[in-house]
């Protein structure tokens, strides 16, 4: 376990390094740049040439990689180019919409997938059955902008329940005000996410029916709902797990379309505004982030499922 | 036995359900049915659309720090109206000589700073100065014509080499902006100004904070507090509106006028607006070149359709908008005639055109869709090419690598844009290089106006640009607010009466 431990965190650090220097390329190739934003219309060569210059944004690109790369290590992801103000401190002020959002999100999208990937799987022949893995499956195809655009008019207009946009102005002061302005957009992601996962369970709890253990276990006198709870749902538990990683993959873009449309001040809309600026350092260090936490969550998922799966850890042992 | 589970799922929806049903009340909808006394602790919230990338008046581009930062944070000598007459500020009055080469303001001596410093005309004449040395600030080019900045007793005193009839005008905007000498406020997130509001706070992609000014020279700010919403997405900002989360709603969509009105909370208010929807050509090379394909292009659109599909505006066939000095009625020019597009193309030998728009992606998609059936209508393929605005800015704008263009320039009096040879449209004719010049020097307003009306008039016939629409500033306004301008919103949103009653 310890070995496969070491080289799983071989690879995260690997997979970290490469995904700074293709976020590095990758943003150099966009077209225009912050200085000619700052200057704007009206502006000449000469003023956008010292405005590059005082940014440093003439330096070469190697230079420029390094000089941030060397920072990242030093445990400083840059500052923005417009405000000053450091990528870190802006992360920690957005995260405090777009993490709850995230775990909320996802509790809803569990809270949904599993109860019903489950039963649709056991009704599976049936009326209710069929309907609810056409009902998720057609869930799974909406656009989260439009089952937003749904939620916000039902819930926000017509009923008047809850904010159509926006969050608190005095943030988490006040617990309920921010609560309940997450809570359309974690159900939009939620349930988008919820169903796709929802058909995963639904397929990992058909192939755990089939399984002789389970059908053992229910010629040992266990009823067949019984016999798939106890020693199905541990196998379809590890399943999930697995695609969890995906998943926060899936719900971090969703927050990113989502904050958008509910004018949320989280990390997502802060990512749009400043590749919208060529606010590099900034977007650069604030991908960085993002992508670091996609692996890890990956790597701890890897990790989770070995240490849970007996058959994993033989493998190998 | 299956149904337990079905049961447990079931419990576990309807737990969910009450937690919604729970999380209810808690905001309060505006009741339009009182009008009562405007209340001085009010505190009004408006949806801005375009967030500025930075506070830092001096030196970022952006109509939208001009928007809210202009007039109500910092002020100049001189300051606007919306009817866009010139009106003093800083400036108690001023002279200026015959001959148009020396204007001098006397500054008021009973204005300070946020911070509580006082305002010396030592500091106008300290801000004129840096700002005209400074090629980084905005607008410094604008000053270019000043000589010298003095200050003497309370009088400022600015010399020129030669007359210019857009000085005042020039200083009502970012270069004649009065700053603190030596102040060492951190302008991209602070400021430190001498209008009647101070900025209290900004939360970066959400908001801005305003609140009023209690040692303001002027009248005093009618409301306590202004929120500036952010909210780029038009179907938000609706619903914003609609659930009571926002007074006052700028940028709306005109064609949701219904939507907005039906539930008696706002009406829609329809401002004159300086936005000219311009189509740029690039007529250096190639069959854009040839006046006649220009010419063709132009009639060969519709312009009524524009201003229907906007369900605003008004349409526009030359570079002067009707709030503008030189404007007058150019629709004979380019009249919508799909016919004598043909023509012209016929007559130009051109076959089978396929042309190149870039446009920013922030635009309304009809407009691109509008131009491409109007011109394949006349045999012109035209490819859409959506950018994001960085894009455009350093592809058509900087670059001027591009074939047709498409941007709103919300400016007020940039008709200078058509007399710069350089500038991205490309466009070099001398003698409209002329007049502007003549107009520049002229002294007098209505000679002014004559001679941009002849300029702007050989623009249009020769095709210089096409002009799609003159854009108006549709503002949904609460029913409990007063005194919010509607004119040109886009480019100043002067706040000083506006006032909110809570009934």
């Amino acid at each position: 376990m310890i070995r496969y431990t070491l080289t799983r965190l071989a690879l995260l650090v690997l997979g970290l390094l490469v995904s700074s220097v293709l976020i590095f390329l990758t943003l150099r190739v966009l077209p225009g740049d912050i200085a000619q934003l700052i200057a704007g219309t009206n502006s000449t060569p000469e003023q956008i040439a010292a405005i590059r210059d005082r940014l440093g944004l003439d330096q070469p690109l190697l230079a420029q990689y390094l000089g941030w790369i060397g920072g990242v290590l030093r445990g400083e992801l840059g500052s923005s180019l417009l405000t000053g103000s450091s990528v870190g401190s802006e992360l920690i002020e957005k995260a405090q919409v777009t993490v709850p959002l995230g775990v909320m999100s996802l509790t809803v999208a569990l809270l949904f997938s599993l109860p019903f990937g489950v039963l649709s799987a056991l009704r599976r022949g049936r009326a209710d059955g069929t309907a609810l893995t056409v009902g998720s499956q057609a869930l799974a195809a909406v656009p989260v902008v439009w089952a937003g655009m749904m939620l916000v008019v039902v819930f926000a207009v017509w009923l008047g329940w809850l904010p159509a946009q926006g969050f608190p102005r005095s943030g988490w002061d006040d617990p309920a005000a921010a609560f309940r302005s997450l809570l359309l957009p974690a159900l939009t992601i939620g349930i988008v996410e919820g169903a796709m996962l929802m058909r995963f369970v639904r397929s990992a709890t058909m192939q755990a029916i089939g399984q002789d253990y389970v059908r053992t276990a229910a010629a040992k006198g266990l009823t067949r709902t019984t016999a798939l709870i106890r020693h199905g749902l541990p196998n379809v538990g590890l399943s999930v797990i697995t695609v969890l990683g995906l998943q926060v993959a899936g719900i971090i873009v969703g927050a990113v379309v989502i904050e958008q449309l509910f004018s949320l001040p989280g990390i997502g809309r802060m990512l749009v505004a400043d590749v919208g600026a060529r606010d590099l350092p900034k977007v650069q260090g604030e991908l960085l982030v993002l992508t670091g936490f996609v692996l890890i969550v990956g790597f701890v998922v890897d990790l989770v499922h070995r240490a849970i799966d007996p058959r994993q850890r033989e493998a190998t042992a | 036995m299956h149904r337990r589970t079905a049961l447990a799922a079931t419990a576990l929806l309807t737990a969910g359900a009450l937690l919604l049903s729970a999380c209810t009340g808690g905001d309060s909808s505006p009741d339009p049915t009182t009008t009562s006394a405007p209340d001085p602790d009010a505190s009004a919230v408006i949806r801005l659309v375009l967030e500025p990338s930075n506070l830092d008046i001096r030196e970022t581009a952006g109509a939208a720090l001009d928007q809210i930062l202009v007039d109500n944070i910092y002020q100049g000598l001189v300051s606007r109206t919306p009817e866009q007459d010139i009106v003093p500020a800083l400036a108690e009055d001023w002279d200026v000589s015959a001959d148009g080469l020396t204007y001098t303001f006397s500054i008021r001596d009973d204005v300070t700073f946020h911070d509580g410093q006082e305002l010396t005309p030592q500091d106008v004449a300290w801000s004129l100065t840096t700002r005209k040395n400074t090629p980084e600030w905005r607008d410094s080019a604008r000053l270019a014509n000043v000589e010298a900045i003095t200050a003497e007793g309370q009088d400022v005193t600015l010399t020129l080499t030669e007359p210019d009839s857009s000085l005042l005008w020039n200083l009502t905007g970012r270069a004649g902006i009065v700053l603190k000498e030596g102040d060492t406020v951190d302008y991209k997130t602070k400021a430190n100004g001498t209008g009647p509001f101070l900025l209290d706070s900004w939360r970066q992609g959400d908001s801005i904070t305003f609140v009023r000014n209690d040692g303001y020279w002027g009248e005093e700010a009618r409301v306590a507090e202004v929120v500036f919403d952010y909210i780029p997405e038009t179907q938000a900002a609706l619903n914003a509106a609609l659930a009571g989360e926002v007074d006052v709603v700028t940028g709306f969509d005109a064609t949701l006028k219904e939507q907005i009105e039906a539930t008696g909370d706002f009406a829609l208010v329809l401002g004159a607006s300086t936005d000219k929807g311009t189509l740029a050509f690039n007529q250096t090379t190639g069959p854009l070149a040839d006046q006649r394909v220009r010419q063709a292009i132009r009639q060969a659109i519709d312009h009524e359709a524009f201003v229907e599909a906007l369900g605003a505006g008004e349409t526009l066939y030359g570079p002067i908008p009707p709030l503008d000095p030189g404007h007058e009625d150019l629709s004979d020019i380019a009249p919508y005639d799909p016919e004598a597009a043909r023509a012209l193309l016929a007559e130009a030998g051109v076959e089978d055109l396929t042309l190149e728009l870039t446009i920013p992606s922030f635009y309304p998609t009809t407009i691109a869709q509008i131009l491409v059936s109007d011109l394949n209508e006349v045999g012109i393929t035209l490819e859409v090419n959506s950018v994001d605005f960085p894009t455009w800015l350093n592809d058509v704008y900087f670059a001027k690598d591009y074939e047709l263009s498409f941007v709103l320039h919300t400016e007020a009096r940039d008709f200078e844009n058509w007399a710069n040879p350089d500038y991205y449209f490309t466009y070099d004719s001398l003698e409209v290089q002329r007049l502007y010049a003549e107009a520049l020097e002229a002294t007098d307003d209505a000679e002014v106006s004559d001679l941009l009306a002849q300029a702007a008039r050989i623009v249009s016939e020769e095709a210089g640009g096409d002009w799609l629409y003159n854009g108006a500033s549709v503002v949904a306004v609460g029913a409990h607010i007063t005194g919010m301008p509607s004119v040109n919103v886009n480019e100043r949103l002067n706040l000083a009466e506006l006032a909110k009653s809570t009934g």
